[in-house]
């Protein structure tokens, strides 16, 4: 028999010891499975806020499994339960596990009370990508920001995210935002806890 | 000029830019939901993530090619040797041995001794016909393709349907020569 | 050379054998024969319509590629003149010079051609053209909006080998 040894069996999941999180894989390889993700996506719609929903519902499944793991894993299940704590908890905690550094920056929107920004110069899923003119302001973000949704949302912090181009002065390539408006009901909570 | 030497998978591993694997587990896994709700039959879905890998393998043939510095791949068993010892080292950090080779050197397998799609999965009951992993035999079977190689990849064994271990047929057909496309009077 | 982001390519470029704007053309094939990529820097002269001229180059290197093989002195694998081989089979040329021009050809096992005119003068562009190869993987085959097979509109890709070519020849 071969390979046996290698690989212990476990009856059931839950059996197994939790990864630590530690093992990688290449960049390509995660590049190649989303290329395919969004080629996928684009035989299952026919305009750009369609694809961007549904990459969006793709990162929210992602998001929601990753608040899991790492409220387990790194905060004795404790959850944040503070607007700035959960935003912050996104920006570093959760942006060093999946793409290996802190976010560029988080900031508060100018304009409106419940909103958020974070930015990052070259967003991940945005390493390889030249969008065609033909699909305008087309953004992979969107699985990010579904990501940050299904984060926040779990974590009873629902909120709108979207992700943006943003034309950047003396560079070429524009950096992402993730744009985040915090449902009424979270800053009504937040005003409640002073 | 002699031709550089081919890498091994290790090296090329340790030096290309690596992404925790979660992300990679956790995007496979909504991929694969996504999947199970457009397409509701498991038979069919197995059959999509067949055609994604083999969307995949067609690209990534040429990152393989370009880092490896393989540059040629006309014998079969050579070729299975690679995939193995390089091809998923230097993209899943895991290792795989070849074994089973049939007598005719056309028909063998690949055994995995680790598998990074498939932590945290466990297939539910309403699941039970899923080939969770197959995205796997469409890479391996549309990369070998640009090689001129066409191929079947089956599944032996499948660790999440109670096997003992990760086992990949990978059957040559044929091997396709180059073609000149064009017609004459085009 | 800076790329954009800091994404790093490797290996990375090798050195220029030479400076200046000595490229006249440059082609990128699939293994079925489709031009995914022409580009032109200085071309005076054109005989052609665009698909003649890709089919008419596409046709020179299949036919050079398969009598070079064939006259290979070393080689016993080199199989019958008009017998199609598989990339990466037998001996392989990877350039010729005439008084006019320099044609450089990378030809890699999945079938990927690349082709660069330049001046007659030109050194050994293998490792350039290896280069080329490695952006094509980068900014194209990578890209999750490229459709394997269809001509390149990658801006990435166009401004970084724009970049390097004017580097190199």
């Amino acid at each position: 028999m071969i390979g046996v040894g290698k690989i212990k069996q476990y009856s059931n999941v839950l059996d197994k010891p939790l990864s630590k999180g530690k093992q990688e894989v290449s960049l390509s390889a995660f590049a190649f499975l989303f290329s395919e993700l969004v080629q996928y996506n684009q035989t299952q719609v026919d305009n750009i806020a369609e694809l961007e929903r549904r990459l969006e519902d793709a990162g929210y499944a992602v998001g929601a499994r990753v608040l899991e793991l790492l409220c387990h894993r790194d905060k004795g299940n404790r959850r944040e339960t503070r607007l700035l704590g959960i935003l912050s908890f996104v920006h570093s905690t959760v942006w060093k596990v999946l793409f290996g550094k802190v976010a560029d920056s988080l900031e508060k929107g100018t304009e409106h009370e419940d909103e958020y920004m974070i930015s990052e110069k070259e967003l991940l899923v945005n390493k390889f990508i030249s969008t065609p003119k033909d699909m305008g302001t087309f953004n992979c973000g969107a699985f990010v920001a579904g990501i940050v949704r299904g984060v926040l949302d779990s974590a009873g912090f629902p909120a709108v995210v979207t992700a943006h181009f943003v034309p950047m002065e003396g560079q070429q390539r524009p950096r992402t935002t993730i744009l985040i408006k915090f449902a009424e009901e979270v800053l009504q909570r937040e005003a409640r806890l002073g | 000029m002699a031709p550089a030497a081919p890498r091994s998978g290790d090296a090329i591993f340790a030096s290309v830019e690596r992404v925790n694997a979660e992300l990679f587990t956790l995007t496979y896994g909504a991929i694969v939901r996504q999947l199970l709700t457009d397409l509701e039959e498991v038979e069919e879905v197995n059959k999509q993530l067949d055609q994604m890998g083999y969307n995949i393998g067609i690209r990534l043939i040429d990152e393989f090619l370009a880092k490896s510095n393989v540059s040629r791949c006309v014998d079969f068993k050579e070729t299975a040797e690679v995939i193995a010892k390089v091809g998923f080292k230097m993209f899943l950090g895991v290792t795989a041995s070849v074994t089973n080779w049939d007598a005719d050197g056309t028909c063998c397998s690949i055994v995995l001794e680790d598998n990074p799609l498939v932590d945290f999965v466990e297939l539910p009951d309403t699941c039970q016909g899923l080939y969770y992993c197959n995205i796997l035999s469409g890479v391996i079977r549309g990369a070998l393709e640009m090689v001129s190689m066409k191929t079947e990849v089956t599944w032996i064994r499948d660790v999440l349907r109670g096997d003992d271990a990760y086992e990949l047929q990978v059957k040559l057909l044929k091997q396709v020569p180059e073609e000149y496309p064009y017609k004459d009077d085009e | 050379m800076q790329f954009f982001g800091g994404s790093e390519i490797s290996p990375s470029p090798p050195v220029p054998t030479a400076t200046g704007n000595n490229a006249h053309m440059m082609y990128v094939f699939n293994r079925n024969g489709v031009c995914l990529l022409y580009r032109e820097w200085n071309r005076p002269l054109h005989t052609l319509n665009p698909q003649q001229d890709h089919k008419l180059m596409f046709g020179l290197l299949f036919s050079l590629k398969s009598l070079t093989a064939k006259m290979d002195p070393t080689s016993a694998d080199k199989g019958n003149l008009g017998v199609p081989q598989l990339p990466g089979q037998g001996c392989s040329f990877h350039s010729f010079r005439t008084n006019t021009y320099k044609l450089s050809f990378m030809e890699t096992p999945s079938g990927i051609k690349i082709i660069l005119v330049t001046h007659p003068r030109t050194g050994d562009l293998r490792e350039p053209l290896k280069y080329i190869y490695n952006l094509y993987v980068e900014y194209v085959a990578k890209n999750p909006l490229y459709t394997p097979g269809t001509s390149i509109r990658c801006e990435l890709f166009n401004t970084a080998l724009d970049q390097y070519v004017r580097s190199i020849a």
